[in-house]
């Protein structure tokens, strides 16, 4: 009888717990890793810069999206007089929001859902795909005051499923950042009033980022819209110009998985 | 002055009141939530509630016709009943661009639609209003 040789030991397996969590934080490792020490200070990455203080984020800029202050004083919910005198006093921002908010200028609910939508919005264009590591800098930052902060985790997951949404709406990530034509097709589809207005400001020189500025909405509503509309034949991209902003990565491209991954894994060092 | 998680707990307030979220419409994304989500979780259900307020808010049939310019919301609620609760959605006019709307979920043996209705209304007013 032959004896049968010993079953060779398990192969290692990995914590699956652990893996999840890192491929979650795949947008950026560095901030995962922020969040992680509950770290304050400044992150700038190449289209946009976040705010955390204590691991969250508190406020998130880039100049693809509208502050703020563009929100509010567009439509004229604001004075844009009031604005800037209250933008100019000593302090940052959020004194200058909390200044309006104790002044009665401004409803609470108004304001958080504001400033909520200009942080995600703001927040999905900063942690788009960059060509260069993100740098961050410690430093004491105003906690500010009434506004609720974000987890990191929360706004890398809206991240990730607004460009799945884009993705799904349009594959073609060109009408993000480049000039926009208008397209007039044979038999043009009905367009809805929010979508006209952003229609009627195509022109071959503005790019979306430009018309929700002008508009006074978030950047990403503005490519919704954009991207829809593109489905519908109604717009195409033109000619990018050096200066445009950041399109969405292509999710299913492999390639540009594989140098996000390089990307990430070099800002991780 | 109510902020968001405020006006989500009066919400809950009302008889019935099993889930409150205020959602956005074009992104999907939940700027807040209290008690239960309707779904798998309050993310599956603000995307999937935001899809259907959608299809509601683009579509002319439903606008009212004193406002075809599209600065107000064009729709004021929308009602959802099934065997076991009610869906109300309540579209929030903001005096600053916005697309959201509030989603309450109500047992259908304790809620009374008629008053949530009237209820969340105010709420919506008051949300973004001083």
């Amino acid at each position: 009888m032959v004896a049968t040789p010993p079953p060779p030991p398990p192969l290692p397996v990995r914590d699956g717990a652990l893996a999840g969590e890192r491929a979650h934080g795949a947008l950026s490792p560095m901030l995962t890793r922020l969040a992680e020490e509950r770290a304050t200070g400044v992150l700038v990455r190449e289209h946009g810069t976040l705010v955390l203080h204590e691991g969250r984020v508190i406020h998130a800029e880039s100049p693809c999206a509208p502050g703020l202050d563009v929100l509010l004083t567009a439509r004229g919910t604001l004075d844009e007089a009031v604005w800037r005198q209250a933008a100019d006093r000593p302090g940052d921002p959020p004194g200058a929001v909390r200044l309006l908010l104790d002044a009665g200028l401004l409803a609470a609910g108004a304001l958080e859902l504001c400033h909520l939508g200009a942080l995600y919005d703001a927040g999905y264009f900063t942690l788009a795909p960059s060509g260069a590591p993100g740098r961050f800098r410690y430093e004491a930052v105003a906690r500010p005051g009434p506004l609720r902060p974000v987890p990191v985790k929360a706004l890398e997951r809206e991240t990730l499923r607004r460009r799945r949404l884009l993705h799904r709406l349009w594959p073609d990530p060109a009408v993000d950042g480049a000039p926009l034509i208008r397209a007039d097709p044979l038999a043009a589809p009905p367009v809805t009033p929010r979508r006209r207005a952003v229609l009627d400001r195509v022109d071959g020189v503005r790019t979306a980022p430009q018309i929700a500025r002008e508009l006074g909405r978030h950047a990403f509503h503005t490519l919704v819209d954009v991207r829809r509309l593109a489905a519908a034949g109604l717009v195409s991209p033109g000619p990018s110009t050096a200066a445009a902003p950041p399109s969405a990565p292509e999710v299913t491209d492999p390639e540009i998985a594989l140098l996000k991954r390089l990307r990430d894994a070099l800002e991780a060092l | 002055m109510p902020g968001i998680d405020e006006c989500l707990l009066e919400a809950m307030r009302l008889p019935g009141a099993r889930g409150a979220a205020l959602v956005d419409w074009t992104s999907g994304l939940a700027l807040g939530t209290v008690g239960e989500a309707p779904g798998e979780d309050h993310e599956t259900s603000a995307a999937e509630a935001a899809e259907l307020a959608r299809l509601a808010a683009e579509h002319g049939a439903f606008a009212a016709a004193d406002d075809p310019g599209g600065e107000r919301p064009p729709v004021e609620d929308l009602i959802v009943s099934n065997r076991d609760s009610y869906h109300l959605l309540r579209f929030v006019a903001t005096p600053f661009d916005s697309t959201v709307f509030l989603h309450l979920w109500l047992a259908r043996e304790d809620g009374n639609l008629a008053l949530a209705r009237i209820r969340l209304g105010e709420m919506a007013g008051r949300l973004v209003l001083e």
